[in-house]
């Protein structure tokens, strides 16, 4: 599904990756765990094709395709969908506008019809249901005063409606509480396909006791310096991210 | 991001092209005997004459105004024409059926429903091409309501009195210098006078097309809503692509008699020049409402055409209780010129006005808010609440707000508010990820912003809104 | 239409001009104030159409013959107990008394100047900041009788604040007084600065100061500037400042009392990464009149600006405010926002605000917002609702209005010097004033 190799990248000026290689193939949960500044946020920003991410060097193969030679609405038309870490407000644009534009996009470029608006309201209520917001969500500004944990529901809500292929979780567990990461979690689990696949970025292992990942790579200085399977956040929770470091060094 | 901004924003003004039709346009120049011409034209009666004359006379003493942010040649006022009428109109046709179909095509091309019997028939409308109207439908069921909806020439003979007691009431003749050069040749407009407590059973409307080149227009609307009466009325405006400027200098009164409700649309969509800011309308217009007591005016513009903008849509509000409102979106690109805003003055106890202005300002073009708020000695008990936001597109172009707030009252309360902002990086990237195209992306995050004032527009005028903000976009972001 | 009158017409001041260009035997400031009068001359008479006065008649100044005021005796001013300070006092403009100055700072006068110190006045008055068409500042140039030049060097860090303590004696009745402030801190250097104005005459005075602040990299000026002058005093004048990279400017104002007051303060942002904070507090009562215009120039990107302004207009008093932004192209990331609100309490009383915006960058954040309103309803209910009285209730949130300002006056001694004068405004018996205090 996603083959990284060697990707480097830069930031004004500053390299932030610095090789990095991953594979992951479908169906598969990967976490990407690593120190504060370890390039974890990064990763998710340059798969998405975010302005500002120079890419200098490496190549990324999506699906058999080039993605970085894709255009940021063109991945998440090609099915890679990033959740973000502080979700941006978009004042007077209202949830169900903006889901549906959404929705169609991504549709079209499948070569589907446009859901009806009838439709439309149908299933975006349901899925609101699943994610537990209440529906008047729907009608306010897009992240519009919504609290951290609603802002974080409302991208598990968009990454349901979407379908995607792959799935960045990036510190999709910073500022929630117990109650809020088990509906996430739960969210994210149901989503949980042999054909779906998910990289997890995240800081603390307590979300991958509710996302349980297949492997779990420690990401420092832009690169992956250790691999291994779930077991290894339980480690890195214990000694913390020094020990890998000294080890590999 | 300013590549992808830049791939969108090649626009077409489709509005731009011109009917081919035999016209009569009087010399160019300006004098008395032009003004005894047009009202000759007309078959005046002398005291209409007179009125014009006075103007003409109070206009040769006023300076242009200067204070508008505004920059642009002083128009040659002896260049222009100041009456042109399709030939056809010459034999005075007593019905739609007799004007000529070439006439009803340019509104049918535009989107106008000329026929009675269109999808759009709650709407009545009145057609005006140059200097003249050109026919208005639905006259007899609106007459079997008892409302009069005719071209403001017919009202001078067919309605003299109220013409006579309301015409310049409210905007006299010499209020400012585009006001009185109106008073002195304007050619036609729509009057409405809406009866004692009648519900106007449509929506009315206008549609302003200026085909002929180097004429000015100058039309002139009066509604009268009487006691407890209601009427909302639309008003929509192009003319085509030309290299040289055109002058259309409106005059519009609207008199809102005890407990009426006059709600009052614009789409402004003149020619707005092309993107080397060639071209384009002078748009100097005076728009002003009275509201009596407990009555409601509501002003909402979408304002994204003309060259230069300098337009002011006012309420007087003078009735205890009455309610002035003010929601406009302006949109400029190119090397377009908006000084746009409202006056709202507080005269009578409890009065209270609501303005939204929203700017948008994209490639070289200047945008201003300016507005005043003055609570006179007796607005007790008034408010006002003012929000003003511009959204800028590029760093080339000017966002400016300029709001005038006087106070005599203590008892009265204003408040106002302005912030600024551009599309966001996030805001697009968030878009994008969610597979939404940028010119898409930045068209919704527009509409969202406009959005407040969007929803006081007639349903099919905000669909219509929308769509022309996105076509004015185009290419604009950059 | 009507020609417009000079300014020179209207206001009677040719003797002033000449008295000083005849006592002078310095060429180049007497070519300097010529050039300021010969523009004074030209420039038209302020009148409501002139848009920087609309609100703001100048028909006090017009009819009386204002002679240059010749330096009264001493005055007292405005002292501040307990605030070790180095004191600099003006009566009538002229530098009668003065603290020994700390190391590090220097004062020139343009009265005194000798011929290497008159060649720097000259260089510095070339690029003076108030030299940009303002009437007052025209004014000031074509009839400046003295300049007060305060250096502070490089890297001082002055441990106690300087006043400069303008007083206005009993022998300048009918007498116009031009005076000039320049300030220069140096790079590295952190100072407090008070300014302040009173008047022990009653008679007609017309006042004309304008004060230059010039603050280089990364120097901090802490600035007051209170016009506390009462009675039948025009105060006329400006504040200007530049700010160059880093620099930083906390720059509070006041004005009660006087016929007129006029104060239009300038700041530009010329280095990046400058940072304003203005504040300000106008109370006029009676048929007082004050009018504060504040514009701010980002002319570099990264710069920040903070201003808040209120007013309380009582009687048949009137204010003005007029607070302009003015963000230019490549003025990227700046950040800048202004709020003015006012209280009328009478209804004689009028208030004229308009905060503008103009703005030519895009990635700026900017915001504005002005009120006028009476005193909050819910909050009165309250205080009702707890036994207080209407009238004391006014007062204490009236008061507290204002308070909120005063409370964010890192200085102590300038906190203790105006709150029992605000409660004496606000409060109409002792009792309450002290509820105050």
């Amino acid at each position: 599904m996603l083959n990284i190799k060697n990707l480097q990248a830069k930031v004004e000026e500053k390299t932030i990756l610095n090789g990095l290689n991953l594979e992951v193939k479908p169906g598969e949960v990967h976490a990407i765990m690593g120190p504060n500044g370890a390039g974890k946020s990064t990763l998710g920003h340059v798969l998405a094709g975010r302005d500002g991410y120079e890419v200098t060097g490496g190549e990324v193969d999506f699906e058999g395709r080039d993605l970085l030679d894709m255009e940021a609405e063109e991945r998440a038309q090609s099915g890679l969908f990033l959740a973000f870490q502080y979700p941006v407000e978009i004042p007077g644009v209202s949830n169900m506008e903006f889901l549906k534009a959404s929705v169609d996009a991504i549709r079209a470029s499948r070569g589907q019809d446009a859901m009806t608006s009838m439709d439309f309201i149908k299933l975006a209520r349901e899925r609101c249901k699943a994610v537990d917001l209440p529906q008047d969500f729907l009608k306010r500004g897009v992240n519009e005063g919504f609290s951290g944990g609603e802002k974080k529901r409302n991208e598990l809500l968009q990454m349901m409606l979407l379908e995607p292929k792959l799935c960045i979780l990036d510190e999709t567990d910073s500022g929630l509480d117990i109650d809020a990461l088990q509906v996430v979690a739960d969210g994210v689990n149901a989503l949980r396909n042999p054909e779906r696949s998910f990289i997890v970025v995240t800081h603390y292992q307590r979300l991958l006791d509710y996302i349980v990942p297949d492997y779990v790579h420690v990401l420092s200085k832009g690169r992956i310096i250790k691999s291994g399977g779930r077991e290894l956040a339980l480690e890195l929770e214990k000694h913390g991210y020094g020990w890998i470091d000294e080890e590999v060094a | 991001m300013s590549e992808q901004f830049d791939q969108y924003l090649k626009s077409e003004y489709a509005a731009g092209w011109v009917t081919d039709v035999e016209s009569l346009t009087i010399p160019p120049g300006l004098n008395e005997d032009v003004i005894r011409l047009i009202s000759a034209k007309k078959h005046e009666p002398e005291w209409m004459l007179e009125w014009r004359l006075k103007a003409y006379r109070g206009w040769l003493e006023m300076q242009e105004p200067k204070w508008a942010h505004v920059k642009y040649p002083k128009p040659d006022f002896q260049a222009l024409s100041y009456y042109s009428s399709p030939k056809s109109m010459e034999d005075r046709p007593q019905s739609l059926d007799e004007v000529d179909p070439e006439l009803l095509r340019t509104y049918e091309k535009l989107g106008i429903p000329v026929h009675e019997q269109e999808v759009l028939a709650g709407v009545a409308v009145d057609m005006v091409f140059d200097s003249v109207s050109v026919g208005t439908t639905f006259r007899q069921k609106l007459k079997d309501a008892g409302v009069i909806f005719c071209s403001i020439s017919e009202a001078v003979h067919e309605y003299p009195e109220l013409v006579k007691k309301y015409l310049g009431s409210v905007v006299p003749q010499k209020d400012n210098f585009y006001a009185a050069l109106n008073s002195a040749v304007f050619s036609d407009g729509s009057f409405v006078y809406i009866p004692k407590g009648v519900r106007c059973p449509m929506e009315l409307s206008t549609y302003f097309r200026i085909n002929e080149a180097k004429t000015g227009q100058f039309e002139r609307t009066l509604i009268i809503a009487d006691e407890g009466s209601q009427v909302s009325y639309l008003e929509g405006c192009t003319a085509p692509m030309r290299d040289e400027n055109q002058l259309h200098a409106a005059v519009v009164e609207l008199v809102a008699l005890d407990d009426a409700d006059i709600k009052y649309s614009t789409v402004q969509n003149w020619y707005p020049g092309d993107e080397n800011g060639k071209g384009g309308i002078y748009n100097f217009v005076t728009k002003r409402g009275l509201a009596m007591n407990r009555s409601k005016i509501s002003w909402t513009q979408v304002e994204t055409g003309s060259a230069v903008t300098w337009k002011y849509p006012s309420c007087i509000l003078k009735g205890d209780d009455s309610i002035g409102e003010f929601y406009s979106v302006a949109l400029t690109s190119n090397y377009q010129q908006a000084d746009t805003g409202t006056k709202m003055i507080h005269l009578g106890k409890n009065t209270r006005s609501t303005i939204i202005a929203k700017g948008i300002s994209a490639k070289n073009s200047e945008n201003s808010y300016r507005g005043l708020v003055k609570m006179n000695p007796g607005a007790e008990g008034a408010r006002n609440y003012t929000q003003c936001d511009s959204l800028l597109i590029g760093d080339q172009c000017g966002a400016h707000t300029f709001p005038y707030i006087e106070s005599k009252n203590p008892t009265a309360v204003v408040e106002h508010e302005a912030t600024t902002s551009k599309v966001s990086d996030d805001q697009m990237f968030l878009c994008q990820q969610r597979g939404i195209d940028p010119e898409k992306a930045v068209s919704m995050i527009v509409n969202g912003f406009c959005k407040d004032v969007f929803k006081e527009l007639p349903m099919e005028f905000a669909v219509e809104a929308g769509k022309l903000l996105e076509v004015s976009l185009e290419g604009a972001v950059g | 239409m009507a020609v417009p009158t000079q300014a020179s017409e209207s206001m009677k001041v040719q003797g002033a001009h000449d008295t000083l260009q005849s006592a002078s035997d310095w060429d180049w400031l007497k070519d300097w104030r010529a050039r300021g009068w010969q523009r004074f001359e030209q420039s038209p008479w302020p009148t409501r159409k002139t848009e920087d006065w609309k609100y703001t008649p100048l028909k006090s100044l017009v009819g009386t013959d204002w002679s240059l005021a010749e330096g009264g005796s001493t005055g007292q001013g405005v002292d501040f107990p307990d605030w070790e300070r180095t004191v600099l006092t003006l009566v009538d403009g002229q530098l009668v008394d003065h603290d020994a100055l700390p190391a590090g700072v220097s004062v020139h006068l343009l009265s005194k100047a000798d011929a290497q110190t008159r060649a720097r006045f000259e260089q510095r008055l070339d690029e003076s900041l108030a030299g940009e068409g303002r009437l007052f500042n025209v004014f000031n140039q074509a009839v400046l009788a003295e300049a007060l030049w305060l250096e502070i060097d490089p890297g001082q860090r002055l441990e106690k604040p300087i006043q400069i303590n303008q007083v206005i004696s009993t022998a300048a009745s009918e007498r116009v007084i031009p005076v000039r402030v320049l300030v220069d801190v140096g790079a590295m250097s952190e100072a407090t600065l008070v300014e302040t104005f009173s008047n022990e005459a009653d008679g007609a005075v017309f006042i004309n100061p304008v004060t230059e602040l010039k603050l280089a990299d990364n120097a901090r000026l802490r600035h007051y500037h209170l016009l506390l002058e009462t009675g039948d005093v025009r105060h006329l004048g400006s504040v200007q400042a530049e700010l160059q990279s880093y620099a930083n400017l906390d720059s509070f104002h006041m004005a009660l009392g006087g016929t007129l007051k006029r104060k239009d303060i300038v700041v530009h942002h010329r280095g990046p990464g400058a940072e304003l904070n203005l504040n300000g507090v106008y109370l006029p009562r009676g048929k007082e009149h004050i009018d504060y215009h504040t514009t701010l120039e980002h002319e570099v990107p990264h710069c920040t600006s903070q201003e808040v302004f209120r007013g309380i207009i009582g009687d048949q008093a009137k204010a003005v405010f007029n607070g302009r932004i003015h963000i230019h192209k490549h003025a990227q990331k700046t950040l800048a926002e202004l709020s003015n609100k006012n209280l009328l309490t009478s209804h004689q009383a009028e208030v004229d605000t308009k905060p503008e915006l103009e703005i030519y960058a895009d990635d700026v954040k900017c915001a504005h917002g002005a009120t006028v309103a009476q005193l909050d309803k819910t909050s009165m209910f309250y205080f009702l609702s707890r036994g207080i009285r209407r009238e004391e209730a006014e007062v204490m949130m009236s008061f507290g209005f204002i308070n909120e300002l005063l409370e964010g006056l890192v200085d102590e001694p300038v906190r203790h010097l105006l709150r029992p004068m605000l409660a004496s405004l606000f409060a109409k018996d002792d009792d309450l004033a002290r509820h105050l205090i």
